[in-house]
């Protein structure tokens, strides 16, 4: 079982975020760590190469720095990893990367694919559905749950209130949902093996994709998050406050 | 001149501080508050090959520099001083003796398990009536024909609870002073050694210190490790190495304290606006930075110099000394910025004020380790460079 992991690195969920002065950018504090969902998509990619054998291939995408989150999915047990190098990636689009990770994939044997279900800096959860769309296979989201038997997966989809079970026949493309597993602390002599290991680098060129391949959308400014208007409190007997508050609701805020 | 760890050391921190900030900092808290042996976080780390960092891959270590020790030293105070008192133990003082000198059945029996966390190891020298005085220790070796018995009692003793074998410092000619050390190794069970009273403290709590005694407690000969009377160059052959790893210790913990002071000055409001923004507040802040910035210069080139075969022991004593104390001085002003929440047991301030204490003494007190740069600065007529 060849499994192909897609990992994102992304601004550490504690780095400080604010807008650039030009509206046009978000200055990061440089922290990064690998994103989270993608963790659970390594984990149950390593579960399933225990249990059936066969290898599993890390994949990112992004500048120089990325290569940490390469390095991790190392660390934790994955056999070899891939970087797509381009600086440029960080602000591109979800269609564009998808692309681009497309164009890669199409060159690798695989029978599943794993991704995070979002990445947790621009939570638009579009990057894997479009990979499946380039790549003409069927795509299990949000999954919670994954078994593999005789060339088909049954996963677990998690829904409001319930969980859909899915069959669908191999290769395919799966995003894990928090839930699907505990991703593993790395040993730290893989720790140590991540550390020196030589992580190949590839260039769009070497893809043969052109540098504006399909960006389709672009980010014109950054707005501040809405100043939570002040406290107000409503002072007085209960029933008199009540009346107020449903004044309040029902003329000032034309809420009901 | 380089000063910046390079590209993979900071992976290996990056890697290290987000296990033991998922797998020990959650329990910071508990092994504070019930001052327990934490076994199965104890296991944990062992399973995941921690302890032996330092040792050589061929028995089951990573073969780690100095450098990485520290880091590690480092991100275990950040998750837990407890917890880190119990795991640079067993990955230095508690094991190092075996491996330097044990022989192969010692080394299968005590080492190789510990360093998969299945065994757990310490050292004691000290005892009721002397500490830094090394050379005043009264327990006695005395030998015989089946090895040395052992008759005195320590103090102090990290572990001393649970330990599975003990490197125990005794004399076997007390004239002699330092000269007279040996150390031995003792494994719990054997006739004539027990554990004394629990020292209830408050610093560094979960590493329980004990007393110990030994009472005609009949070793095998080969339970010396070395040569009789050279233990005191054994134990200062790894001094440094022990220094530098309580810097990091100091460094870890004044960070942790760092980012919480921050954090609640970001947050609490006084007359109208954060009181991050009043300079009083300010100051403080980047008092703390320089003095974390300073002692990480310290304590990192002192690691750096260890690896380079030209660390000094006076480089190891600066190193130590400016990091536990800029641990102690930040403990202190991150407590008075969180005022009245600065005592409160729901923060982590006050256990940070505890724990910074227990930095001071271990490894030579400051009032040592003064002692020690002053000695190397009589010598000189000016600075050295390097
Ligand atoms: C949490 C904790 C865990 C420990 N774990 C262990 C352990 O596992 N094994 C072990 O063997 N020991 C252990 N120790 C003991 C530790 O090594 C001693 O505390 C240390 O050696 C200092 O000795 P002392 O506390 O007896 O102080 P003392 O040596 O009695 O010193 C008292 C004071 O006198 C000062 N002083 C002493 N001599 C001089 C001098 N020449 N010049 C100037 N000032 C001087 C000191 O600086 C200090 O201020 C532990 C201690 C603590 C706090």
């Amino acid at each position: 079982m060849n499994i192909i992991v897609l990992v994102k690195q992304v601004p550490d969920p504690e780095a400080l975020v604010e807008i650039a002065a030009s509206g046009k950018d978000l200055n990061i504090e440089p922290k990064f760590a690998i994103n989270l969902f993608d963790e659970f998509a390594l984990e149950e990619a390593l579960r399933l190469k225990e249990k059936h054998g066969g290898s599993v291939k890390a994949i990112g995408l992004g500048g120089p720095k990325a290569i940490e989150a390469l390095r991790t999915a190392i660390a934790m047990g994955a056999d070899e990893a891939v970087l797509i190098e381009d600086e440029s990636f960080a602000a591109r689009d979800g269609y564009d990367t998808a692309f681009v990770l497309s164009r890669a994939l199409q060159k690798e044997a695989f029978d599943i694919i794993l991704s995070g279900r979002q990445a947790i800096d621009r939570d638009r959860a579009e990057v894997p559905q479009m990979v499946a769309q380039f790549l003409g296979l069927p795509h299990v989201g949000v999954i919670v749950k994954l078994d593999v038997a005789d060339g088909k997966a049954t996963a677990e989809s998690a829904l409001e209130g319930v969980a859909e079970v899915i069959e669908v026949g191999l290769p395919a493309i799966f995003t894990a949902q928090k839930g699907l597993n505990e991703p593993r602390v790395p040993l730290i002599t893989g720790v140590m093996k991540a550390m020196k290991v030589q992580i190949p680098r590839v260039t769009l060129t070497d893809l043969g994709v052109s540098k504006d391949a399909g960006q389709k959308t672009s980010v014109l400014r950054y707005l501040p998050p809405k100043k939570r208007p002040a406290v107000q409190f409503i002072e007085g007997e209960p029933a008199q406050a009540a009346r107020e508050i449903v004044r309040i609701l029902a003329d000032v805020e034309r809420a009901i | 001149m380089d000063f910046s760890l390079s590209k993979e050391q900071k992976f290996f921190k990056g890697q290290v501080s987000r296990a033991l900030s998922r797998i020990v900092a959650p329990f910071a808290d508990s092994i504070d508050k019930t001052d327990m042996f934490p076994r199965e976080l104890f296991r944990e780390l062992g399973a995941l090959g921690y302890y032996g960092i330092r040792y050589p891959s061929d028995i089951g270590g990573m073969g780690a520099d100095c450098i990485s020790f520290t880091i590690l030293a480092e991100e275990l105070a950040r998750a837990s001083i407890g917890f880190a008192a119990i795991a640079t133990m067993q990955c230095l003082m508690g094991t190092d003796f075996v491996y330097r000198f044990g022989n192969a059945r010692q080394k299968r029996k005590y080492l190789i398990p510990a360093i998969k966390g299945n065994k757990i190891g310490t050292i004691a020298f000290t005892e009721p009536d002397c500490g830094s005085d090394l050379g005043g220790i009264k327990t006695r070796a005395v030998k015989n024909d089946r090895g040395y018995v052992l008759t005195g009692r320590k103090l102090w003793i990290t572990d001393g609870d649970v330990a599975d074998f003990v490197t125990v410092a005794a004399t076997t000619d007390p004239g002699k002073r330092l000269g007279g050390i040996g150390f031995f190794l003792v494994e719990k069970g054997t006739p004539g050694f027990s554990t004394g009273q629990k020292i209830d403290k408050i610093s560094a709590r979960g590493a329980a210190t004990m007393e110990l005694i030994f009472d005609e407690c009949q070793v095998p000969a080969e339970s010396l490790m070395g040569e009789e009377g050279k233990g005191a160059k054994y134990l200062n052959d790894i001094l440094s190495e022990i220094r530098i790893m309580i810097a990091g210790l100091g460094l870890g913990l004044a960070k942790s304290a760092f980012v919480a002071g921050l954090n609640y000055a970001r947050q609490r409001e006084a007359f109208g606006r954060p009181i991050g923004k009043f300079q009083l507040i300010e100051e403080k802040l980047a008092e703390m930075e320089v003095r974390i910035k300073a002692a990480e210069l310290l304590t990192y080139h002192a690691a750096w110099l260890k690896d380079n075969g030209s660390l000094t022991g006076k480089q190891a004593a600066m190193a130590k000394f400016y990091s536990t104390e800029a641990a102690c001085y930040v403990v202190d002003e991150v407590s008075r910025i969180h005022g009245a929440y600065g005592l409160a047991e729901e923060y982590p301030a006050q256990r940070y004020f505890r724990d910074a204490r227990f930095l001071l003494f271990g490894g030579g007190t400051s009032e040592i380790l003064k002692t020690i740069i002053a000695k190397d600065v009589m010598k000189r007529s000016d600075f050295e460079i390097n």
